[in-house]
């Protein structure tokens, strides 16, 4: 049993040091960095937590994580439910629909938004001004109120995919026949949906909206590329912010400061993920 | 037994790869087979890594040709980077706080070599540049963009000053004389409520609004323009909250709030986006530089010869904003030498002439080359040579960034009506003088 224990860890060797090197190294020199300070020890923390921008670029971080998360569960369930079907072509729909969003690179969507979004020649905009909706051109990205909602749009569209597929992945998984069954017994597609569907997808349900909430806390191409964090800080996160203060004013132990508390947030739904994966994984 | 063994070589051999790996590589010294032959060449088996940004990359070609060149004269291996402009800070500061930089690198005249100086990345030039007989060549106002703490660090290579351009079919459109462009800001006015048309999606002038440095860049044209700067002489304080300075925020802002002359999406958009705009023949007037008319011919063919220059409106006096690139040596190099002479290289007469044989720009920072090269009898270059006399660079502080900050939030949040233009002002110019240690 020793000598195959020793060859499992020689085999994990390589990975165990890369994963220390650019992960475990950098994430350990980010805290130190975050204690760092001329006052005291947790002087950095003190100053942010009092900081007014802190307290608009969380409540940015849980708006925008809120919602893109929520519409991409919804959209991302209803999408798989209808790919779901035995039709002719269903393999082409699959690929338009799952794999193009979530296929192309995040600044080329994030360009291609902007662009939609504009006021002098954006397609929204264009759609509006001819069938008399509006009678002047909305600034989607450069109105305090909108910025926010449209970058949250825009990742929607940019995330459903993912979870669409994890859906899919699970819903064929489910027995046709009982789907059948349920038919035969008089069940209508809702009651098939409410007391079928849902129930055996729960578990995947739960562990996408985690991994998902998780990614979306830490997305940061699109925000950067429509907006960079304005205007006036309304599309500002965590992330976005922790590289301002880091890239734009080389203030590192605030940009880590900021980055920890991101990290602090995220472990929570991490531990969340863990203890549902490892549940499932024993029963 | 075997097996553990087998394990215990397996796992030697490996951190042995990775290590070998990881190690910093060790310049060979060349081994000189014959021995009988002398090399003449003073930097012979040496290798300087150069990093390029802005759009001064798109060359590669003449790239190409100094590097060949300079090799030929110094027997040196240069191993050149054309990165570009878009993420091209981020790559130098994670190359700097990690200690790997490359030997010389190309860095933008908006504050960033007095930045890179304080943090100890890069080396003061003083006894080089001072020795140089290239040094009176260089434009006169440039030098304060590469001094920090009295000493300079950095070689000044390219330079551009800002000022209007527009479109001169838009203005013939409307009964506007392309060449007398708008002299003041109530011409500015004019010329812009005369071109806007908000309901076919024209618009008179571009606001730069949108949170990057180009807001910061068009407020200083205004600022300038009437007579104020963003900090005192000495640097230690903001003065931009004078009577002069809120008129000019005012008046820069309420273009887009109360004239509506800028689109609706302002607060998103600078000068990259007006540039576009004007292509499409959508936006009549903004700021640019002396890359903006081969963009726009690119965006737009039939734009060429209908891209108007002009000094910038002003209203007490004329101004413009300097910007540009200067090279750098790494604290962290050991081939400063080899560094200074590829600078020297770069920023010799002879290398720019070529270079404008090849390019219609950049803009050289030397005289010389400026009273020489062809290319500056153009209309539009003229206008170059003229803004360039005017121009004022940005405060060459290492809190630059942060001021420069604040002044984008400043006027984001006028233009977004989260402020007026008096609370913005103040709390910019406090937040300014705590950023100054005051």
């Amino acid at each position: 049993m020793k000598r195959t224990g020793l060859t499992a860890y020689v085999y994990m060797l390589p990975y165990v040091i890369i994963v220390v090197c650019l992960i475990i190294f950098p994430f350990i020199w980010n805290v130190s960095l975050s204690f760092e300070s001329d006052n005291s020890f947790l002087s950095n923390y003190q100053e942010k937590f009092s900081d007014i921008i802190f307290g608009k670029v969380f409540s940015n971080t849980l708006i925008w994580t809120f919602f893109s998360v929520f519409f991409q569960l919804i959209i991302g369930l209803n999408i798989a439910i209808l790919l779901n079907q035995k039709i002719k072509g269903i393999a082409l729909f699959r690929a338009l629909i799952l794999i193009l969003p979530w296929a192309i690179p995040d600044i080329v969507a994030a360009i291609a938004w902007k662009w939609m979004y504009n006021d002098l020649y954006g397609v929204f905009n264009d759609i509006l001004l001819r069938f008399n909706i509006i009678n002047r051109p909305i600034a989607w990205l450069g109105n305090i109120s909108l910025a926010m909602p449209s970058i949250i749009v825009a990742n929607i569209w940019k995330g459903f995919a993912m979870s669409a597929m994890f859906y899919l992945a699970a819903l064929q998984s489910i027995n046709n026949e009982i789907i059948e069954a349920a038919k035969v017994d008089g069940a209508n597609n809702f009651a098939i949906y409410r007391h079928l569907l849902l129930p055996h997808l729960q578990p995947t349900i739960i562990s996408t909206v985690i991994l998902t909430i998780i990614f979306t806390i830490n997305y940061f191409p699109l925000i950067f590329s429509m907006t960079g964090g304005g205007p006036y800080h309304s599309t500002d996160t965590l992330v976005t912010w922790s590289y301002q203060l880091g890239f734009r004013f080389l203030k590192f132990n605030e940009s880590a400061t900021v980055s920890t508390i991101n990290f602090l947030f995220i472990l929570i739904f991490s531990i969340a993920y863990s203890y549902i994966f490892f549940r499932k994984e024993k029963v | 037994m075997k097996n553990r063994k087998l394990g215990v070589i397996s796992i030697m051999l490996m951190v042995m790869v990775i290590l070998s790996a990881c190690s910093a590589a060790i310049p060979e010294t060349p081994i000189d087979e014959t021995e009988e032959t002398v090399s003449t060449k003073p930097f012979e088996g040496h290798t300087l890594v150069v990093w390029i940004g802005s759009h001064a990359v798109e060359q590669e070609p003449i790239w190409n040709k100094w590097v060949a060149d300079f090799e030929d004269m110094t027997g040196a291996n240069i191993e050149l980077s054309l990165l570009g402009f878009e993420g091209y800070y981020e790559q130098l500061v994670t190359a700097y706080s990690a200690g790997a930089p490359p030997d010389v690198a190309l860095g933008d005249l908006g504050g960033w070599v007095p930045e890179f100086a304080a943090q100890g990345w890069i080396i003061p030039l003083e006894d080089q540049i001072n020795s140089w007989e290239g040094k009176d060549q260089i434009f006169d106002n440039l030098w304060v963009t590469v001094t920090y703490d009295d000493k300079y660090y950095g070689l000044p290579w390219d330079c551009d000053s800002r000022f209007l351009i527009f479109n001169k079919q838009m203005f013939r459109d409307v009964g506007l004389d392309p060449e007398n462009p708008p002299e003041t800001w109530d011409e500015l006015l004019q010329y812009a409520q005369a071109i806007n048309d908000p309901e076919n999606g024209v618009y008179g002038y571009g606001v730069s609004g949108a949170m990057s440095e180009l807001a910061t860049l068009g407020y200083m044209m205004f600022l300038g323009g009437n007579g104020e700067r963003l900090l005192s002489d000495d640097y230690s304080q903001a003065t931009f909250n004078s009577p002069e300075g809120l008129e000019a925020l005012k008046f820069y802002t309420e273009l887009f709030t109360e004239y509506e002359v800028s689109p609706p999406g302002t607060a998103n958009q600078g000068e990259d986006e007006y540039r576009n705009g004007m292509a499409a023949g959508k936006i009549g007037m903004a700021v640019g530089g002396n890359w903006s008319w081969p963009l726009l011919y690119l965006a737009n063919p039939d734009l060429e010869g209908e891209v108007g220059t002009s000094l910038h409106p002003y209203n007490s006096e004329p101004y413009s904003v300097l910007g540009g690139w200067a090279t750098m040596i790494s604290e962290a190099s050991n081939e400063k030498e080899l560094a200074w002479e590829w600078m020297k290289h770069m920023t010799s007469k002879d290398a720019w002439l070529y270079w404008l044989t090849q390019s219609e720009g950049p803009m050289p920072t030397r005289k010389d080359v400026a009273n020489e090269s062809p290319l500056f009898e153009d209309e539009k270059w003229q206008v170059q040579l003229e803004t360039l006399a005017y121009a004022d660079a940005r405060p060459p502080i290492p809190e630059y960034t942060q001021i420069s900050y604040e002044i984008q939030l400043m006027v984001q949040s006028v233009i977004t009506g989260q402020s007026t233009a008096e609370e913005a002002i103040e709390r910019a110019a406090s937040n300014v003088n705590t950023i100054l240690g005051n």
